[in-house]
């Protein structure tokens, strides 16, 4: 069964302090979660770099190359127009719409990967079965451990929050690991 | 002495003047923020989008008619072959661009300003892509063929003619839609997320929670957002500035006279955030005043605005200054004619009526008290707008009634389907905008937020500025 243990603050250095503390003592399966971004929190979690860079980069070099190559074939090789007497291969005339779909697959790029790492779209996550934490969007700070059936771990994750300043906490499961009612 | 300390100390309480208003919690900002959106809507919004609404009727009905008659039904004639299809076109683009300037350029800046009216902002850019993307469509005469334009494998075995810039303008247009509306989506994310917290129906958590994709909020989800939403913003900056370049080009790559100048990407950049600052001035004074918006849109973002509008009038008259100094010095007789044909021709008065609205009215924000005097300000991005339409309706026509051959010179006055097109297309504008401040998050909450915690912390360098 997948639990994860809530703990909500109502101040964010606090809550990054904690999440700290947590990280230090060894915890696995961290995560906080701010009405906007916090400092400190990727670090405090250990995040790795952002990889939406590289999918930028790939996403706009594959834009250029395809925006180019597409101008040349479809207007030197398989139908060429003589416009004017200008060379068939024009590659001035071929720079804005090079670069409007290296920006256009760029942007698909970042997008769509940001949304696959976020992993959504999900209609569910544990989390919300709290109904305190709506609060998470709003006004306040909450750290979540994800533990497996760990009752020990779990009470006494529950304690230490509270220690470190949580002033609620709970624990939630995951309604989909849950046995079935008869 | 005592002049200039007043003034030093004047220009730090100017500096200081709060972007966010003290005293305010996350919460209360959340829900002060979201009231117009939880409230049942008051009179005024049902109001104002019946009009907007009619103005729709309007547009179907002038659409109705330009597809049955076609494009015989506008004022459009052999030597002015692009009247107000062209016009409101650029007009509408160049609207847009404020959008992307305010939520792309100042942030890249980091002009923490920009926060409280970056989403207004974003919806103006997108309504107004919208409405000027109906006019080339209808204008290429039979717009069930529009696709014709985009590069498909077709049983026809030919391709598009990319050394055209009108070949350009589709590609740039319809990617400065698809990315403002990706950037727009993914800051809206969050507020999404947050309204559905925030909402007690049953109805309305199910679908914001649909729209939101279920964002909550995690260090991980933020983590990765800043950087999407800080790289977009990257991309779309050189973005907007190509969109008004290649709109430009339209015009520059052609040889008319009147037409075929250096200056025209630039001037016509400038232009379009010139008139776009106005736009959002327009929209967001009721807006504000309406919604209980002013702990957040404040008097600091007004003449924010006011300053940008009047730089780009100077860069804009700069481009008049430039363009007849040019028809001048190049010694061509052509290019000369058209120009003292603008100050003395039929269309005369339209002219001077640009000249005064784009040139002599922005003037005004060099007095600090026009800067923030709501009423002067209103009036001066309205009267800016007709000037931007009316700059846009002389390059256009004036330029084409009256090129090499006096043989084919001709007159233009428009048709009744001319003005409602453009007015059904505002109308359109006002209808969507609504709708927009009706259901989504119309300030960026995460952002404002993250500004009053930046500012209550004293946070990071550059922190209220």
């Amino acid at each position: 069964m997948k639990n994860f243990i809530l703990g909500e603050f109502s101040d964010s250095e606090q809550m990054v302090t904690a999440l700290r503390t947590l990280r230090e003592a060894g915890e696995t399966g961290l995560d906080a979660y701010s009405p906007y971004p916090l400092h400190g929190t990727s670090e405090a979690i250990g995040l790795p770099k952002s990889r939406v860079t590289k999918f930028a980069l790939g996403g706009g070099l594959l834009g250029a190359c395809t925006g180019y190559a597409m101008q040349w074939w479809m207007n030197a090789v398989d139908y060429p127009i003589n416009v004017g007497g200008r060379p068939l291969h024009s590659a001035p005339s071929w720079v804005p719409i090079t670069f409007e779909l290296a920006v256009l697959f760029a942007a698909f790029a970042i997008f769509f990967g940001s949304i696959g790492l976020f992993g959504l779209p999900r209609t569910y996550h544990p989390v919300f079965e709290d109904d305190a934490f709506r609060r998470a969007s709003i006004n306040t700070f909450w750290i979540s451990v994800e533990l497996r059936d760990d009752p020990k771990r779990a009470e006494r994750l529950l304690a230490r929050l509270s220690e470190l300043g949580a002033s609620h906490v709970s624990s939630v499961a995951d309604a989909a690991s849950l046995p079935e009612e008869p | 002495m005592a002049a200039g300390t007043a003034s030093a100390r004047q220009r730090i309480d100017e500096l200081q003047a709060p972007l966010v208003n003290p005293g305010e919690t996350d919460e209360t900002l959340s829900l002060s923020m979201l009231q117009f959106q939880l409230k049942p809507a008051p009179r005024g919004w049902w109001l104002m989008l019946m009009l907007g609404l009619s103005g729709v009727g309007l547009l179907g009905i002038a659409v109705s008619v330009t597809l049955y008659q076609g494009i015989g039904a506008w004022g459009n004639n052999i030597s002015v072959g692009w009247a107000f299809g062209i016009t409101n076109f650029v007009w509408w683009i160049g609207i847009g661009h404020a959008g992307t300037l305010i939520s792309a350029i100042l942030l890249v800046f980091q002009q923490k300003w920009r926060n409280s009216i970056n989403r207004f902002a974003e919806a103006m850019t997108l309504f107004a892509v919208m409405c000027a993307g109906v006019f080339p469509v209808l204008h290429v005469g039979r717009p069930w063929l529009a696709y014709w334009l985009f590069p498909y494998p077709s049983t026809m075995v030919i391709w598009p003619n990319f050394k055209s810039p009108l070949m350009w303008d589709v590609f740039a247009v319809s990617t400065y839609f698809t990315v403002s509306l990706l950037f727009w989506f993914l800051g809206l994310l969050p507020d999404l997320a947050t309204i559905r917290d925030v909402s007690k129906s049953r109805t309305r958590r199910i679908l914001y929670g649909i729209a939101s994709l279920g964002w909550r909020g995690s260090a991980r989800h933020w983590h990765d957002y800043k950087m999407a939403y800080m790289l977009l913003g990257g991309l779309a900056t050189p973005l907007v500035l190509s969109v008004h370049t290649i709109v430009s080009f339209d015009f520059a790559v052609a040889v008319l006279p009147g037409w075929h100048a250096t200056i025209f990407p630039p001037y016509f950049v400038a232009g379009a955030v010139f008139s776009g600052f106005a736009m959002v001035m327009t929209l967001i004074i009721p807006a504000r005043r309406f919604m209980g918006l002013k702990h957040v849109i404040t008097e600091r973002h007004l003449e924010n605005i006011n300053k940008v509008i009047l730089a780009t009038g100077m860069m804009v008259a700069y481009g008049y200054l430039m363009e007849h100094f040019i028809a001048w010095y190049s010694g061509d007789q052509f290019e000369a004619f058209v120009f003292q044909d603008r100050r003395a021709g039929m269309f005369r008065y339209v002219y001077f009526l640009q000249m005064f609205c784009n040139v002599l009215v922005p003037q005004i924000f060099w007095f600090k008290k026009a800067r923030n005097t709501i009423v002067i300000m209103w009036i001066a991005s309205v009267l800016i707008q007709v000037g931007m339409w009316t700059e846009r309706f002389m390059i256009v026509v004036q330029s084409l009634h009256k090129d090499f051959l006096p043989s084919s010179w001709s007159g233009y006055s428009p048709t009744w389907v001319d003005w409602s097109l453009l007015l059904g297309t505002m109308g359109f504008f006002t209808t969507a905008f609504l709708l927009f401040l009706k259901f989504v998050p119309a300030v960026a909450l995460s952002e404002v937020k993250e500004l009053s915690h930046e500012l209550q912390h004293g946070g990071h360098p550059g922190a209220g500025r």
